[in-house]
């Protein structure tokens, strides 16, 4: 979480995704990062043990959500905290 | 007689202390356990047993965005019950912390749930009365509960780092509150940890191991060097503890068994060397875990904390398919090894701490620093 807000803070568009289980302390790190509320693609839990075809469907929840932070309103350092 | 009985007329008022302790809780300032309210008195009295100015910031965490201080660091030592005497040992656990790399690197927030094994030497461990022989991981001894407990201490309130919030530990583990021994350098035959990491024998040091958990070897079988050692390969080789292909490992020897050892004509580091050649799993035992793509990295290959390497998905075949007898080894290197002796030499029991995976510097390390 801390990478992709320091990220945009450099003006590079980022996305972070984190999966439903870890969501507490996503939410910490941006709120200790200055981005409170800081937007990132959500996908169920667990990853580490999926098959390539539950990545696969992982991914496919993900990318939309990534792609709207990218090109939406949410995207870019100006909109943090916008959630 | 006369003052006695002023006395018994009027009994020392505790509720104020009392009241003290319910707000700090109502602070969130504690680990669960009640704490000792650092008044600014009780501070200072603290330090007062360093040279270094209060306001020195001793590290600076960008991925927290906080710094600490000499004087947060007295604070918390004040709050884990420590005496103010202790303070340099705290500075150096501290220190020791923060070398090891693992802050830095995401460590502290892990779902790995470790928490900081302190390792103290030289005199300070008389001085101060630290334990290093029996119970060595506790309880009972002042100096090693409340040095260790500071630790968390700071990691909670300097750094912020909490329980179901930045600190997204599965499961936490008991060394999270305090883990802090000494070692016994009077009865183990080899060169102290201190020593062996470049200090002079009247230094004062800690080292620091970020642990997730202490696994007991408890062999009074025998006393062949051999099998005392590969028992503990075995708890180094635990399938459960195997997450990628590189690890680095404490061993905590019991000076019972360490005898042994050295009677046998073994250095320290033919420990260390024996280890790494026979900390193995057969590849059958790793199938079984769903672990065998968890491969060996060449010792010559570079390691970067937090590799994926061996990361790999199982490869699904029966676990005495051929192939099965094949020796994965665990450790890639006998610098990749930390020998210390504690405990009682009353019975043929040792110990493997297992940090979280390739700590960036191991171990951690600081001498400690009296008062001139």
């Amino acid at each position: 979480m801390a990478d992709t807000i320091l990220l945009e803070r450099r003006g590079v568009p980022s996305a972070a995704i984190c999966t439903e289980a870890l969501q507490a302390s996503a939410n910490a790190m941006a709120a200790i990062q200055g981005a409170p509320g800081y937007r990132y693609a959500i996908v169920p839990h667990p990853v580490s043990s999926l098959d390539a075809e539950g990545l696969r469907a992982h991914a496919k929840l993900a990318g939309p959500q990534v792609l709207e932070i990218l090109r939406g309103p949410g995207a870019g350092a100006e909109t943090r905290g916008d959630t | 007689m006369a003052i006695d009985e002023a006395e018994r007329e009027q009994p020392v008022d505790i509720d104020p202390l009392l009241e003290a302790i319910e707000y700090c809780y109502e602070q969130g300032w504690t680990d669960g356990l009640p704490v000792v309210p650092p008044t600014p008195a009780l501070v200072e009295r603290f330090l007062a047993e360093t040279d270094r100015d209060p306001d020195e910031i001793l590290v600076r965490l960008d991925n927290f965005r906080r710094t600490a201080t000499v004087r947060q660091i007295a604070v918390s030592a004040a709050m884990a019950g420590c005496r103010p005497e202790y303070l340099p040992v705290v500075l150096a656990a501290f220190e020791a912390v923060i070398d090891e790399g693992w802050p830095a690197a995401g460590g502290w927030q892990s779902t790995t749930g470790g928490g900081p094994l302190l390792i103290v030497n030289g005199p300070v461990r008389t001085e101060l009365g630290f334990n290093s022989r029996g119970n060595v991981f506790g309880p009972g001894f002042r100096a090693n509960a409340t040095v260790g407990r500071a630790m968390r201490l700071i990691i909670l309130n300097v750094f912020d780092v909490r329980p179901h919030e930045l600190d997204q530990s599965t499961q936490g583990n008991p060394g999270k509150y305090c883990l802090c021994i000494a070692e016994n350098e009077e009865e183990s035959p080899w060169e102290p940890l201190h020593v062996e990491l470049g200090c002079s024998p009247g230094d004062s040091a800690v080292a620091a191991l970020h642990t997730r958990g202490i696994d007991f070897i408890d062999n009074r079988q025998t006393a062949d060097a051999h099998h005392i050692l590969n028992d503990i390969g075995d708890s180094i080789a635990r399938t459960g503890t195997i997450l990628r292909a590189e690890k680095r490992i404490g061993v905590i020897i019991g000076p019972e068994h360490a005898q042994f050892l050295a009677a046998q004509g073994m250095t320290k580091r033919d420990v260390k060397e024996y280890l790494v050649e026979n900390a193995v799993r057969w590849l059958g035992d790793l199938r079984r875990a769903g672990k065998d793509g968890v491969r060996p990295t060449p010792s010559n290959a570079p390691i970067s904390t937090g590799s994926m390497h061996g990361w790999a998905e199982p490869s699904g075949s029966p676990e005495d398919a051929p192939g099965w007898d094949q020796r994965v080894g665990v450790l890639r290197s006998a610098d990749d090894v930390l020998v210390v002796v504690a405990g009682a030499p009353n019975a043929g029991v040792s110990a493997v701490a297992q940090p979280l995976g390739f700590p960036p510097h191991f171990p951690g390390r600081s001498v400690v620093r009296p008062k001139r």
